[in-house]
């Protein structure tokens, strides 16, 4: 009974459901449309769905995340059915020509997303709740792999299936990177051109839809990673036995999946075109590829902030005993300064792709000039959480860095409340500069100099943590296994993003630089610096506290050693290129600019970085049953959750502790930071 | 701080605060109706949005620290309040966007209104928090049917606001040509209202949750969910108390 | 001690290799207007900056990685230093008045480009899906071309009709977005004859935004006012005739954007002996393009697809008849 389920079974269901789901796709279509259309959209999308749903069936069974997606897929057909018959009584245009007309669909993707929450079981506890039925406060979970399908109220179950969900998206992410860097090799169209049709879509328009999907699922894999290693850590590092709303982490993480499917499946619905930005008026002519983008990023959105207040409550409330402010492990003060940029910020990214599409929806004016309305105005609302996001995605990622280096320098961290104010500094500081991204929009001339001094500003703090780091290594016994490697790595990398930001917020220069590849550049650096890097790091370090066996060495570092270089060429040659005059977001350029040489190594720099993140991702899922077991302190770290043997036990620690120390104290004898207090009995 | 009082002067703290946001409503409108001063009315606004805040919302409880038991029933309703705010300001960040989207599009100019319609759902949702402190006041001592009677009511004022706006007042402007896609103006009216509205029917479904939950005995001691439902209503009612000024007051109105 | 003198001599030398480095490579293209002149001064000032703080970070680090490493079967910790609040502070405020001061210089070398000249020569810039037309008010011509003359300042300004593009010529440096239902203004001094530039769109605006790109013309003054001549010579004919009519129309709309009309390649097919002859479709067959054809091509582009531009997209135009009737006679003449 027990191996009714398996991978090689989801796969064979895979394959079979995506061919059946292609046909049941190209009749509904062909039924409506009157037309064999074997290249449209609806079939496509029938396949992948189904295809996907299969998988998790043949895996899973009809339970968890399979019944998800069963939901939402049959949900967004109700409801979008729903519409399209409403439509037909008030005598509008019923189908459209992706199937269902775009109120039809935004309605039912929103009402799919919902309905996956109701199947995937998130709401139970909820809904019981609302009928005054009490819950216990904990579940158990199905032993083995089989608890990270379905609902699981274990923060580090939560954590693990947010990690592993922001690999898979940088799989897909960097699957679209490749595909579009394929075509960026060499000037003209080669690859993809009127031969590669790709759910009704080719040539440039292909490219953009690419691109912009790259660019946010790439970003939505970086809310869900750094959700990741913050839900793992976090309570472990403040003592707690998970965190404050178990329930709304679980919803909060499972909020996630519908919104991946939502952006997916803007790619097979015409796809869009306007960058991850979204800028209107463009993104009111786009197809409804763009309202699946939107609603995929608003609901996302929602994982965010709820995650985001969980955190925060957490830090604030569930301490161990002693654990006062600056004892705090460091990675907890970025976790907070990150939380509460999510927080508060992200309502506004959500708010302004609302208002476009109730543009697109409704006909409200409110980007339309020829209603009075504003286009520069979507600018500030989007930036407004966009920038300050930036620094969400590396502000976890610093705190990586600074968590782990005193282990593997045996020093402790240098000027720790200092790099704990430079997050909050950070945060705060980043909440001023949005309109740095806006220098050539046209807005109010006057603004612009008052945000190229915040924006430069930013700096400081930012400073405070290198020269801590530098200063904490220096002196130090430096040992480096591939967690230190890639903590180095992410250092230097980060380095070099950071100081390319400073050119781009004194004006005149950016007047220059703005959307070109020299900020392509830009951004890859502070991103892969401030998080891939770190997450990779974190990954490497904290593999073994959860199952109890560690990755191998030797290719961890072939992974490092691979990617690292690699990834130099990639950003040094974007930033070349773009100083030279290469726009963004172009499917084609301009053999006059002398470019073609330059974009070929950057095409190989980027299979080369794949290459390594595969070798990660075998590593990574090979060693969860083979690695060798390690199950004690093997980085001989201060820290609390190493101090009971690995795997981590369901509720954490067993005997709670009690801080007695500072946290980094490497090098002073007979220091402690934490003692478990003598058991008490009764609780967990 | 004073918050383990006796029932009766909690009931009457709520009269007072009331009278006072009744008063300062009034006192709102004429403003506007005569020598027009947006900081005047900015001014007003935040004062009523401090007193319901304060004395309805009990923000001061989330200072009230528990110690001990991580378990206890205490701890953890304060840890749900830290929750709860900390959501509400996230929520209000919404509004704020929305408020900046107003005075971009809009500045000092508001569409044409239907002023005694609004001046009428306004007091609605204001009467509705009184009421909605009473219910809380009183199941926190032990009244249960006191509680009922008053979050009925609530609820009951509650519909009537979002009927009001939604099915009165939508129905009016569009009939005076000020339609979602008629301009900005209809833009930022249909969205500003339509987006409380959303967050209205909301925490009537929670009214409604808890009182049929109460009806079923649930709340003793343990009445978290009641004040949950009614800091959330209270929200509902701050927004509206910046809203109203923003779109009905400010400004010139423009046809 | 030791350690701290090898590191400075490192670092220095470090900043240098890097600074010199980058800058053998070339690192912007030809400075071609007025405004290049402080903005590449700036730049350059910031890559002395950046090469010398990446020594300043890099250099210890990789030194105490080489030098401070563990020694193979050492299982001690380092010694324990916890911080230095003096290093802490010195190294918050130095930073802080490098900001500072970067900032400032910054915001004067902002005036500088921005510096504007009473006489400048207006032109006014309208962006489209996907090309752009230039209008010179003074002369009452309208172009395909940005034509410039040298060493005087031109004012553009500029809208869009749809969505936002950017203007901007790499070699001039400057970039502005245009915003549809506002005009956005630009202030550019070309110093460099040439007529290799380009003006190119640097904001994504749809399908073929990768190939919004017209030509930059920089001549001579006198050169430039023989330009102004020819071309209000042929608008004042063109008045007169159908064709005429329809050419102005054509530039006007920005047609030639996108249609050579000498046969040369362009994002859409060229008008170059098209009137009559047999075009391919899309998806197989051929259609006579006779005016039906011409005038559905232009009113509903996505009607009949050319062969070989499935992947580009035409704007959808609309036209009185007359208006219609004046292109097709123009295109007519292109034989
Ligand atoms: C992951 C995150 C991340 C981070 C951390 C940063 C960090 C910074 N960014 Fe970046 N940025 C992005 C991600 C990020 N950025 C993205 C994604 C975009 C493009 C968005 C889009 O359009 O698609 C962008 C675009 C962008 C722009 C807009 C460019 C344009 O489109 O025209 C600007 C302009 O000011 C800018 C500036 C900065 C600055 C000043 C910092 C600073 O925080 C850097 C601070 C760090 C250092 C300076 C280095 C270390 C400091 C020292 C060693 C101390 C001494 C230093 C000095 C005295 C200078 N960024
Ligand atoms: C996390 C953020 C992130 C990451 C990791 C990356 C990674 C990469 N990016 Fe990304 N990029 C962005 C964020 C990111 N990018 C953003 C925000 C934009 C802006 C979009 C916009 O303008 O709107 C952008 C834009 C952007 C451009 C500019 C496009 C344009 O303007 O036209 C380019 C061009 O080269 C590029 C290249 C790459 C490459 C080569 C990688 C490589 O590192 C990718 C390496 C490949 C992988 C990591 C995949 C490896 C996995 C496998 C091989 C396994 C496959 C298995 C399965 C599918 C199961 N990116
Ligand atoms: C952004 C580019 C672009 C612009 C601007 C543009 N066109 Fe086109 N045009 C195309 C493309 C691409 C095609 C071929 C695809 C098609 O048939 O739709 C085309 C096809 C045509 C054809 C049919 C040509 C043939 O070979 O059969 C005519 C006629 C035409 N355009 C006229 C015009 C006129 C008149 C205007 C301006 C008012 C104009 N175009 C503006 C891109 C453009
Ligand atoms: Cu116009 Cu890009
Ligand atoms: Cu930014």
């Amino acid at each position: 009974m027990k191996r009714k389920y398996s991978v090689g079974n989801g796969l064979s269901f895979l394959l079979l459901a995506g061919v059946v789901g292609y046909f049941i796709g190209l009749g509904i279509d062909a039924v409506i449309m009157k037309n064999i259309r074997w290249t449209a959209p609806v079939p496509s999308a029938f396949s992948l769905l189904c295809a996907f749903t299969a998988f998790f069936f043949g895996v899973y069974g009809y339970r968890g995340i399979t019944r998800g997606l069963v939901y939402q897929v049959v949900w967004t057909l109700i409801g979008g059915l729903l519409v399209t018959g409403i439509r037909a009584l008030l005598g509008l245009s019923a189908f459209g020509g992706f199937f269902f007309t775009e109120p039809a669909w935004v309605f039912g993707a929103l009402v799919g997303a919902v309905a996956f929450l109701f199947g995937v079981g998130v709401m139970d506890d909820w809904v019981k709740w609302a009928r005054g039925i009490d819950t216990p406060e904990f579940h158990e979970d199905e032993p083995g792999w089989e608890k990270y399908l379905g609902v699981s109220l274990d923060h580090k179950v939560i954590g693990i299936q947010y990690t592993v969900t922001a690999l898979f998206l940088i799989a897909v992410g960097g699957t679209f990177a490749l595909i579009f860097r394929t075509e960026l090799a060499a000037s003209g169209l080669q690859f993809l051109n009127v031969g590669m049709n790709l759910f009704g879509q080719n040539g440039p328009q292909l490219y953009n839809t690419l691109m912009s999907l790259h660019g946010m699922i790439m970003i939505v894999s970086i809310l869900l990673g750094i959700a990741g290693i913050i839900n793992y850590a976090v309570p472990m590092l403040v003592g707690a036995h998970d965190m404050a709303f178990p329930r709304l982490n679980a919803f909060a993480y499972w909020v996630s999946v519908p919104a991946a499917v939502l952006l997916l499946m803007s790619l097979v619905l015409g796809g869009f075109d306007t960058g991850w930005t979204g800028y209107p008026p463009l993104s009111v002519k786009a197809p409804v590829g763009q309202q699946m983008f939107f609603l995929g990023v608003f609901v996302a959105g929602w994982s965010s902030i709820l995650g985001a207040l969980n955190v925060i409550a957490t830090v604030v409330r569930m301490r161990a005993k002693g654990m006062t402010a600056w004892r705090m492990p460091i990675l907890v003060w970025a976790s907070v300064a990150t939380s509460l940029i999510a927080l508060t910020a992200t309502q506004l990214i959500g708010l302004s792709f609302q208002l476009v599409m109730f543009q697109r929806l409704f006909g409200m004016g409110f980007f339309d000039p020829a209603k009075g309305g504003n286009p520069v105005l979507f600018q500030h609302l989007f930036w407004f959480y966009s920038h300050p996001a930036v620094y969400v995605f590396v502000l976890p990622g610093l705190g990586v860095i600074s968590e782990l280096l005193p282990v593997f320098v045996r020093k402790p961290l240098f000027g720790y409340r200092w790099v704990a104010m430079s997050s909050l500094g950070i945060a705060l500081v980043g909440f001023l500069v949005w309109a740095h991204h806006m220098f050539t929009s046209g807005m109010n001339e006057y603004l612009r100099v008052p945000f190229m001094y915040s924006t430069l500003l930013v700096a400081v703090p930012t400073g405070v943590k290198f020269f801590s780091w530098v200063a904490t290594i220096w002196n130090g016994k430096i040992s480096t296994p591939t967690p230190m490697l890639f903590v180095l790595g992410a250092i230097v990398v980060f380095l070099m993003g950071g100081l390319s930001g400073p050119p781009n917020a004194t004006i005149s220069v950016d007047l220059h630089l703005h959307d070109t590849y020299f900020i392509v550049g830009h951004f890859h650096d502070t991103i892969f610096g401030g998080f891939v890097f770190p997450f990779f790091a974190a990954i490497y370090y904290w593999f073994p506290k959860a199952t109890g066996r560690r990755m191998s060495e030797f290719w961890g570092k072939v992974h490092f050693w691979l990617m690292t270089p690699s990834f130099f060429v990639l950003t040094f040659g974007m930033m070349r290129v773009g100083l030279l005059g290469m726009r963004r977001r172009i499917a084609d350029y301009d053999p006059a600019q002398g470019f073609d040489t330059t974009h070929l190594i950057l095409t190989i720099a980027a299979f080369a970085i794949a290459l390594s993140v595969l070798i990660f991702l075998i590593n990574f899922f090979h060693s969860i049953k083979h690695g060798e077991k390690a199950e004690g302190n093997i980085w001989n770290s201060r820290s609390p959750e190493w101090q009971v043997p690995s795997p981590m036990p369901a509720h954490n620690y067993e005997t709670p502790f009690e801080v007695v120390g500072e946290p980094y104290d490497y090098g002073l004898p007979g220091a402690k930071y934490i003692e478990f207090m003598p058991a008490q009995g009764g609780k967990h | 701080m004073a918050h383990k009082q006796d029932k009766a002067s909690m009931l009457n703290q709520g009269v007072f605060i009331f009278v006072y946001l009744a008063i300062l409503t009034v006192l709102e409108f004429l403003v506007a109706a005569s020598f027009n001063s947006t900081a005047v009315l900015i001014a007003v606004a935040l004062v009523k949005g401090a007193l319901v805040v304060y004395y309805y919302m009990h923000v001061y409880k989330l200072s009230a620290d528990h110690e001990g038991d991580h378990n206890s029933y205490e701890y953890k309703t304060g840890t749900n309040r830290l929750g709860l705010w900390l959501f509400l300001i996230s929520d209000a960040f919404v509004f704020g966007g929305l408020l900046v989207m107003r005075m971009n599009l809009l500045g000092l100019t508001r569409p044409h209104l239907n002023q005694l319609l609004g001046l009428g759902v306004t007091s609605i949702l204001l009467i509705s928090s009184f009421f909605m402190n009473r219910g809380e006041t009183m199941i926190a001592h032990g009244d249960r049917k006191g509680f009922l009677n008053n979050t009925l009511i609530t609820f009951l004022l509650g519909l009537g606001f979002l009927i009001g706006v939604v099915f009165v007042e939508w129905r009016l402007a569009a009939h005076e040509g000020l339609t979602p896609s008629s301009g900005a103006a209809g833009a930022v009216f249909y969205m500003m209202t339509g987006m409380h509205a959303f967050h209205v029917l909301t925490g009537l479904v929670f009214l409604a949750i808890v009182w049929i939950n109460g009806r079923r005995g649930l709340y003793d001691e343990k009445h978290y969910p009641v004040e949950a439902a009614a800091v959330y209503w209270h929200f509902v009612d701050v927004v509206w108390i910046v809203f109203y000024p923003a779109l009905y007051l400010v400004g010139t109105a423009i046809v | 001690m030791r350690h701290f003198v090898i590191v400075g001599i490192l670092v220095i030398a470090l900043a240098v290799l890097t600074y010199v480095g980058l800058n053998s490579a070339g690192l912007m293209p030809v400075p071609a207007s007025a405004q290049a002149g402080p903005i590449d001064w700036l730049w350059d000032v910031q890559v002395k900056a950046m090469s010398f703080l990446f020594a300043l970070i890099v250099v210890p680090m990789l030194y105490s990685l080489l030098v401070f490493r563990r020694k193979k079967g050492d299982t001690t910790d380092a010694v324990h230093v916890e911080g230095n609040t003096t290093l802490e502070i010195a190294w918050t405020i130095i930073p802080l008045f490098v900001v500072l001061g970067m900032a400032y210089i910054g915001a004067q070398n902002l005036g500088e480009i921005r510096r504007a000249d009473p006489n400048a020569m207006v032109v006014n810039v309208t962006g489209f899906q996907w090309g752009w037309s230039f209008e010179y008010p003074d002369y009452g011509i309208t172009s395909k071309e940005l034509y410039l003359p040298v060493n005087k300042q031109v004012l553009l300004k500029m809208t869009s009709r749809d969505v936002i593009h950017s203007f901007w010529v790499p070699e001039f440096r400057v970039k502005q977005d245009l915003v549809p239902g506002r005009i956005t203004e630009l202030r550019i001094t070309p110093t460099m004859l040439g007529d290799t530039y380009k003006v190119r769109c640097a904001e994504i605006c749809g399908t073929s935004h990768a190939y919004m790109e017209q030509p930059v013309i920089v001549v001579e003054k006198v050169a430039f006012d023989a330009w102004v001549a020819e071309q209000q010579a042929l608008a004042a004919g063109a008045g007169q005739t159908p064709e005429g009519r329809g050419l102005a129309l054509v530039t006007a709309n920005g047609c030639r954007g996108c249609h050579s009309i000498d046969g040369a390649p362009g994002v859409g097919p060229t008008w170059f002996q098209l009137a009559g002859s047999e075009v391919p479709l899309s998806g197989g067959g051929t259609v006579t393009a006779d005016d039906a054809y011409l005038a559905e091509s232009i009113l509903q582009p996505q009607a009949k697809i050319v062969a070989g531009f499935e992947t580009q997209q035409m704007p959808t135009y609309n036209f009185t008849e007359e208006q219609l009737a004046d292109i097709i006679a123009y295109i007519k003449t292109l034989k």
